[in-house]
């Protein structure tokens, strides 16, 4: 029997289609679990949370869904070493119920995505993210090979990740920055970064490298009809650079 | 003179009612929450009345079918308030808590709240009354 992953879908979620798309497509057997029925997400062996705005993003963006009955399943499953992916709003969840970095306890955040520098608009634009450890550091970067380079949409208003200088250099020395913005080239600079993130941190990963929180979308850009040049004639559903990022989640489920 | 006030919401606050749910699904033991925009001026005038005036005439800060207005005795959070200050973000967001309909919660259950959800320590700050 195939693993089986669960698209969480909070009320506010609003990314969990193309998230279910691509996953289903790299050959997951994906399903979406909606808050309601919360008490079947034990039954799953990986949980990705999409984007959206959960909540309403009251008190803060991630802060009451860190709190749902859903995240107590979810929670529990990652300590026990399933692997849970966090896109856009999800991150933000992840990072307030403490499960990225995972360096505190539980639901005590030492860490944020925040709103968006220099000035706190919503961005959206097309991006590319690098991956800034070994892959074989976290398990669903592991199928990534080494300098792959994921292209992404960012849609937030609240997507720089922001903590203390210390903290900072703690997630440096303890391997926790996944991945970084980086240019078409691959070269990684300050400008890279459209939002002023923290050491240009586009995605954090937990101790044990089962918790992933990623800021932009690579789902938005897993077929060409997504991506800025589709008007060079590619075919539309063709997989695009995105979907490598997925191949490799649902390849690390087998 | 320094004042500020805070401009809640006359209508039905969702934010509140679901930090309300939240903090009791805590176990925080809280019967009612309000919540407002706390705006503070370095320079108000000496009447109440005058700062209240000068707020309502504001359309980007009060809207009369919306909102309500108290202007704050001193520039600090109320008896059962806390004040969560976001980097980079002028206004701080008052959360008035009540252990029962009318009285309001003790510093320790303040303390609490913060603590477990109303402040991101990372990005924010909790501020409570002296």
């Amino acid at each position: 029997m195939s693993a089986r992953i669960a698209v969480l879908v909070f009320p506010g979620t609003n990314s969990e289609d193309e998230t279910f798309r691509i996953l289903r497509d790299c050959g997951g057997d994906v399903h979406l679990v909606h808050w309601s029925h919360a008490q079947t997400l034990p039954t799953f062996d990986a949980y990705v949370l999409p984007g959206g705005f959960a909540y309403e993003d009251r008190i803060r963006a991630g802060a009451i869904a860190a709190h749902d009955a859903m995240m107590d399943h979810v929670i529990a499953g990652a300590q026990a070493g399933k692997l849970v992916l966090g896109i856009c709003n999800g991150a933000q969840i992840l990072l307030e119920a403490g499960l990225v970095p995972g360096t505190a306890a539980i639901r005590r955040p030492t860490a944020a995505f925040t709103g968006n520098g220099p000035v706190p608009h919503f961005v959206c634009t097309h991006v590319y993210v690098k991956l800034a450890i070994d892959p074989a550091r976290c398990a669903m970067t592991a199928g990534l090979g080494h300098d792959p380079l994921i292209p992404a949409w960012t849609a937030n208003g609240e997507g720089r990740l922001a903590a203390s200088k210390e903290h900072l250099q703690e997630l440096e020395d303890g391997d926790h920055i996944a991945f970084v913005y980086a240019h078409e080239d691959g070269s990684v600079d300050d400008s890279a970064s459209p939002n002023q993130s923290a050491l240009g941190i586009a995605g954090l990963c937990n101790r044990e490298g089962n918790v992933l929180a990623l800021m932009p979308h690579p789902e938005r850009d897993a077929w060409t009809l997504n991506h800025p040049d589709r008007r060079r004639g590619a075919a539309m559903l063709a997989p695009s650079g995105g979907a490598v990022f997925f191949r490799s989640f649902v390849g690390a489920l087998q | 003179m320094r004042r500020a006030v805070a401009i809640g919401l006359k209508i039905p606050d969702n934010a509140a009612y679901t930090a309300l749910v939240t903090l009791r699904r805590l176990g925080i033991d809280v019967a009612r929450v309000e919540r407002a925009d706390i705006v503070r001026f370095a320079d108000a005038p000496d009447e109440a009345t005058a700062l209240m005036a000068a707020v309502e005439r504001d359309e980007s800060l009060y809207n009369p079918n919306k909102h309500r207005v108290t202007v704050l005795e001193t520039d600090a959070p109320r008896v059962g308030e806390v004040w969560i200050v976001q980097d980079n973000v002028d206004r701080p967001v008052g959360w008035r808590l009540y252990r029962s309909p009318d009285l309001p919660a003790d510093t320790a259950t303040l303390t609490q709240a913060a603590e477990r959800l109303l402040c991101n320590p990372a990005i924010e700050r909790a501020i409570f009354p002296k």
